[in-house]
């Protein structure tokens, strides 16, 4: 209610000064002017932040939100964000300006605002580190006698605190590696074991001459392997008992630990304590 | 070739990803911040509803540093606040509020605003040629609702007078009175149908006072009253009161020696006169604001040992002022406040053990509270009260009062006589803040001192002695191990229970002494959330006068510090419970211009340098052994140095001057921070090669502005000769804005608001803020030492024609850069860290964001590659693609979300932990924190879980428990049931 209040209030004093500005120069779009000296003074501009998707609501902005204009050789100026959410400049001499917003919570863009010596004005918006001539998309006088100001988003203070996650753990790369080998480990005996007679005769005929048995013949106690690998206990190897100590039978059950469910699957099948010998050495 | 512009966002957006940002759970942990407003002037706080219909108020100031502000008088929390000259002011001012109106209007210097009294949000801003004199609120216009703002100027340079009607809904003209005229304008008063302005009119000799009779409809002139003061007023100063907006608006004046008071009814010819009790040394009149209020006033009178009061009526028929009844002599000042309640005037009076409640009817008191033992710690000089006369059970009243206190604090005193708030005011408009380290327990160093002396046996048989003594303390100790425990794995804080300060291995427990204007000093506890742990008044320094701090030293070993100001005074207080040693009060005339801190034979000690940048012949043992800068009266730099000219007694002698070039105007000299370390003398490159820094210890930065030219110029000088070392121009600088420099390391860097044609395309024009950086190195190729190479020493003073001694050739090697900003800048200053290792920040205020910046030493690096990408090699670097932008990115504010106020000056002190470097601003907001540039590497912050990690060791221990038994089980099964 306030706001189209002053709205139309501010329409009002437009309205009023319309007839005096367009007498005074053809190019002028807005505002009251009055000579003093060189060049006209532009009483009035008028800025607004419009409600958008990004502040639904303007009126809750924080009070210590405001504009600055600076130019070369001025001083410069404040407008402090007003209960109409404009930012009201005053007594403008001619100059280009560059109009930057303050706001603890929002950034906007930065207009640069030319007030030429007949008092037209233009409002673009500018990038900083740019030609000054370089200038943006022109903001255009609105019909309620404002330009109103484009907010580029929200700021972030903050910087966000990684959380424990026990699923974030779980989603490392390694421990993924890890989980997928413990399960190949602690699987493949008993896929083995369910195997069809014949195609695991066949299964283990392959693995004979696979190279890669070398590793798998620890697990699965496979006899006689042909390459040297194969005749590498890993199992014993960890265990840091060395070849010569591996004797008898505490090293059978030593190996039968070691290997976990392997190693069980190898002896049951092999029905023979010989045949864990075998597969050590 | 330039980007396109949201390819250069989109960069910006993505640059800024190596700034540390603050985490939401530090804030409050590792900083602390003083929201303040200055200390509330007399005439421009009072209690205001905002709201027609609602009884809640709140509590308006415009303070004497230029805040305005509300306060809610409950808590003491800041509602909103609003700089309002952006920097700070020296009091003045005006602050008004229409009765139940939701606005405020105020005044200070030459415009005239209006704020909304709930939201804080600007109603309108009025800027005019001339200074505003007074400013009042028009209760009763023509025009319905309306209340309009009635402004008094002195304009064209006293040779006018102008009031001014301006619309209380834009600030709009309403009509204009102006009288050329070489009247003094003094204030404007109003009552129901008429607007008086009243003036001094004649000589400083004898004024008279002047009363303009004005119509409050067309602001003619409706008669013009000459009273005679018969030579009382010499200056404005002297007219004690205009009573404004009252039905029966009065002025006031006294004799010269305080006898009579003469008080004139404005729209009268005549006055009247009262004597005043003998031995006055102050007289104030205090009257309600509210057209419908009676029209009685209070006039306090105070002497040297108490002070009293009278009543007195005011006849609205006849003019006629009678005595209605006085207050007894009460010890101390005392202060007195006026409410009022419609027809009602309520008078409160404040001592320091009651607040009394008084009608302007009777002198029976309506109700008297006393004050809490010991809750006032200080004695009220002024205040505001706001009394509530409670309907129903018969007269019932509550009143609470917000007093200004002698140690310039705001204090809200509730009815039952306690304290529901006090906020540090004092602490705005600090002048000099300065680091101090925890004073170590003295007694300890006295018992050690006192054992080193004695024999072997006898400072055993001690030592054990003092051992089994200290066993007392374990029980306590071992108390305190469980709290500690828990505290230390739940992150809260860790309470001195003993009140007492001690260091921290950290280092982050330490003390700030800070220094106001005002003539008080306090003692912060940067530890601890910056509590105050002391203030003191070190003199009284009058009303519009300032403390003028050039100097604050602190003595370690002696646990004392001194403060020197301008004008011969210094104060010595103990650093720790600032209990002043001795003190020397400010003559009238100003004599020290500055304070060098220096190293002489005796430590550290601060020398008074004259106006002219003359230092007079020190003791002996206070001569210093280097070259002091000094500037003198005409912006030159002097360089002094001390000399024995006969005998043993060394007397200072200008070994160089740098006169700045004519034209040119000194605006910066930065000089590198007293504590500086470097890590390493030079910087890797990419290809394994060094460039090493240029680190001259006695080099200083000096820039200049060219008012006519436009240019900025940055001289780099040897103080020990006064050479150049190094100079560089800048083009179309604005000299009106502020220009500021910092150096540090091999590095110095300026400031400034430049519009420019680049010099490849001089028809593009770079407009706005900018950063200029420059490093300095030993020479322009890697791996090369210059002449210098490494020797041990080297003397700028010798011959320029020795080769490989001095002169040209140990020039440095300057590498330039300078970008944009995206904000102003100021109060700049850079990290210190213990060993320098981490890297560096540039710390900087921003004015128009509220907060402080860090902007990390690589961003501001001048050896970016500009014009193509980094090559492996300066990536491995650390550098980046140049971007003439640096946005200020809200990751890198370290006050985060907080609304930190006028900063004026940073400083930064180093912490025991490397990677910390503490940091403190002060000016109207007291902020500080701690700042680790290159992350926190050394302690484990507070993103480092511990319920987490024993919460994983205990989930672990119990896995291990749980499957010990089961894989044992496994064990025995599998060998019993071996197959064989």
């Amino acid at each position: 209610m306030r706001l189209l209040s002053t709205i139309l209030g501010v329409c009002a004093a437009l309205l009023a000064t319309t007839t005096t500005a367009f007498s005074s120069s053809a190019s002028s779009h807005n505002s009251q002017e009055t000579q003093k000296g060189q060049g006209q003074v532009v009483s009035l501009i008028t800025l607004r932040i419009p409600a958008s998707n990004a502040i639904p609501n303007p009126y809750v902005l924080s009070p210590s939100t405001h504009a600055t204009l600076s130019t070369f050789g001025q001083p410069r100026k404040t407008a402090w964000l007003s209960t109409a959410n404009t930012f009201v400049l005053r007594d403008l001499p001619p100059g280009s300006y560059l109009v930057e917003f303050c706001c603890v919570t929002h950034a906007f863009a930065p207009l640069r605002l030319d007030v030429d010596s007949t008092g037209g004005v233009k409002v673009w918006e500018t990038y900083r580190g740019h030609d000054w001539g370089n200038k943006g998309e022109a903001v255009k006088l609105s019909t309620e006698g404002v330009y109103d100001v484009r907010v580029l988003g929200t700021k972030g203070y903050f910087m966000e605190r990684a959380k424990f996650n026990f699923f974030s753990i779980l989603r490392n790369p390694m421990v993924l590696l890890g989980v997928v080998s413990m399960g190949i480990f602690l699987g493949m005996p008993y896929l083995v074991d369910n195997m069809d007679p014949e195609m695991r005769a066949e299964w283990e005929e392959r693995q004979k001459t696979n190279p890669m048995n070398g590793i798998m013949g620890a697990a699965t106690g496979q006899a006689g392997a042909p390459n040297p690998v194969g005749n590498f206990d890993m199992a014993a190897f960890l265990a840091g008992s060395s070849k010569k100590e591996d004797s008898g039978p505490a090293t059978i059950t030593e190996q039968g630990e070691q290997s976990g469910g392997g190693g069980g699957g190898g002896s049951r099948k092999n029905k023979k304590g010989k045949g864990q010998v075998t597969s050590t050495y | 070739m330039l980007l396109p512009p949201h390819l250069s966002t989109f960069l910006l957006l993505a640059l800024p990803s190596a700034v540390r940002a603050v985490f939401q759970d530090e804030v409050g942990h590792i900083d602390y911040h003083y929201e303040l407003l200055g200390v509330p002037q007399r005439e421009t706080t009072f209690f205001h509803r905002p709201r027609r219909d609602e009884k809640a108020s709140l509590l308006y100031t415009l303070s004497d540093v230029g805040v305005l502000g509300a306060v809610h008088p409950s808590s003491g929390a800041v509602l909103w606040r609003h700089l309002l000259n952006g920097t700070l002011t020296d009091g003045g001012g005006f602050l008004r509020a229409g009765e139940g109106e939701n606005w405020v209007a105020g005044a200070l210097g030459k415009s005239v605003h209006a704020w909304d009294a709930v939201s804080g949000r600007n109603k309108f801003w009025v800027d005019f040629s001339g200074e505003v004199r007074d400013l009042e609120i028009m209760e009763m216009t023509e025009n319905g609702g309306r209340k309009d703002v009635l402004a008094l100027f002195d304009e064209e340079d006293g040779s006018s007078t102008v009031l001014r009607r301006l619309s209380g809904d834009d600030g709009s003209v309403v009509w204009e009175f102006k009288e050329t005229t070489k009247d003094i304008p003094l204030q404007v008063s109003t009552n129901v149908e008429k607007v008086f302005v009243i003036s001094l009119h004649g000589n400083a000799a004898a004024y008279n006072l002047k009363v303009t009779v004005l119509d409050t409809l067309s602001g003619k002139r409706l008669d013009e009253l000459v009273i005679g003061t018969k030579g009382d007023v010499h200056s404005k100063e002297d007219v004690m009161f205009v009573g404004a907006n009252s039905a029966a608006p009065i002025v006031a004046w006294t004799d010269n020696s305080l006898q009579k008071l003469r008080v004139n009814v404005l729209g009268l010819k005549t006055r009247q006169e009262f004597s005043l009790p003998a031995g006055a040394v102050s007289v104030e009149i205090h009257a309600p604001h509210l057209v419908q209020s009676l029209p009685h006033f209070l006039v306090h009178i105070k002497t040297a040992s108490g002070n009293s009061a009278d009543v007195y009526h005011v006849d609205l028929k006849t003019g006629g002022i009678t005595k209605a009844y006085d207050l007894p002599v009460q010890r101390g000042t005392g202060a007195f406040s006026t409410s009022s309640d419609n027809a009602n005037v309520y008078f409160t009076r404040i001592t320091n053990e009651e607040i009394v409640l008084l009608s302007s009817t009777s002198n029976a008191a309506i109700g008297c509270w006393p004050l809490k033992e010991g809750e006032l710690r200080s004695a009220a000089i002024y205040g505001v009260s706001e009394v509530v006369k409670k309907t129903g059970s018969g007269e019932s009243f509550a009143v609470r009062s917000a007093v200004v206190t002698d140690t310039d604090d705001w204090v809200l005193v509730r009815k039952n006589g306690e304290i529901a708030w006090s906020r540090p005011e004092g602490m705005t408009g600090a002048v000099a803040a300065a680091f101090a380290e925890i004073p170590e327990n003295e007694d300890l160093v006295k018992t050690l001192e006192q054992e080193a002396h004695s024999n072997i046996l006898a400072a055993y048989i001690h030592r054990v002695n003092r051992h089994i003594n200290d066993l007392k303390y374990l029980p306590a100790y071992l108390n305190s191990i469980p709290s500690r425990l828990t505290s230390s794995i739940l992150g809260t804080e860790v309470s001195f229970k003993d009140g007492k300060l001690a260091r921290d291995s950290f280092g982050f427990h330490k003390l700030v002494i800070l220094a106001t204007r005002r003539g008080m000093f306090y003692g912060l506890d940067v530890g601890n959330k910056g509590k105050v742990l002391w203030s003191n008044r070190a003199f009284d320094i009058a009303k519009g006068d300032k403390w003028n701090v050039t100097g604050i030293h602190i003595d370690e070993s002696a646990g004392e510090t001194t403060v020197l100001g301008s004008n011969k005074d210094h104060v010595v207080f103990k650093t720790e419970t600032g209990k002043i040693v001795d003190a020397k009060a400010p003559e009238a005339q100003v004599s020290t211009r500055s304070a060098a801190l220096v190293n002489t034979l005796s430590g550290q000690v601060l020398l008074a340098v004259g106006l002219d940048g003359e230092i007079s012949s020190p003791p002996a043992d206070w001569t210093p052994g280097q070259t002091v800068v000094t500037r003198g009266l005409g912006g030159e730099l002097k360089g002094v140095t001390f000399v024995a000219a006969d005998g043993a007694k060394l007397s200072p002698l200008v070994t160089w001057t740098f006169p700045v070039p004519q034209g040119q105007k000194t605006v910066s000299i930065a000089t590198r921070p007293a504590h500086d370390s470097v890590a390493s003398i030079g910087r890797v490159l990419g290809d394994r090669s060094v460039k090493y820094k240029y680190l001259n210890p006695n080099a200083l930065v000096l820039a200049a502005v060219d008012d006519a030219a436009l240019t900025l110029t940055v001289y780099l000088l040897d103080t020990v000769t006064g050479q150049i070392l190094y100079s560089s121009k800048y083009e179309g600088v604005d000299a009106g804005k502020p220009i500021e420099c910092a150096m540090s390391e091999n590095w110095f860097m300026c400031s400034f608001f430049g519009q420019y044609g680049v010099r490849d395309d001089p028809d593009q024009i770079v407009k706005g803020y900018q950063i200029a950086v420059s490093d300095m190195y030993e020479s322009d190729q890697p791996n090369e030492r210059g002449p210098l190479d490494d020797s041990d020493s080297y003397s700028p003073l010798d011959p320029l024609d020795v080769p490989g001694a001095g002169g040209a050739s140990t020039l440095p090697s300057v590498v330039s850069q300078t970008y944009v900003l995206g904000a102003p800048i100021s109060a700049l200053q850079v990290t210190q860290t213990r060993q320098g290792i981490s890297a560096r920040q540039l710390l900087a205020y921003l004015p128009d964001m509220h907060g402080i910046v860090g902007l990390p030493r690589m961003l501001l690096e001048p050896r970016r590659p500009v014009g193509r990408d980094v090559t492996p090699a300066e990536m491995e670097e650390g550098l980046i693609k140049y971007h003439p932008v640096i946005e200020i990115d809200p990751k890198s504010v370290l006050s985060h979300e907080r609304d930190v106020l006028g900063v004026e000056k940073i400083i930064t002190s180093p912490a025991v932990v490397e990677s910390t470097s503490l940091l403190f601003a002060y000016g109207v907001d007291v902020f500080g924190t701690r700042v680790a540039p290159s992350f926190l590497f050394d302690i484990l912050g507070k993103g480092f879980n511990k319920v987490t990690l024993i919460g994983t060791v205990l989930a672990l221990s119990a896995g291990v428990f749980a499957l010990g038994p089961m894989v044992r089980r496994k064990q025995i099964d599998t060998r019993w049931n071996a197959p064989m």
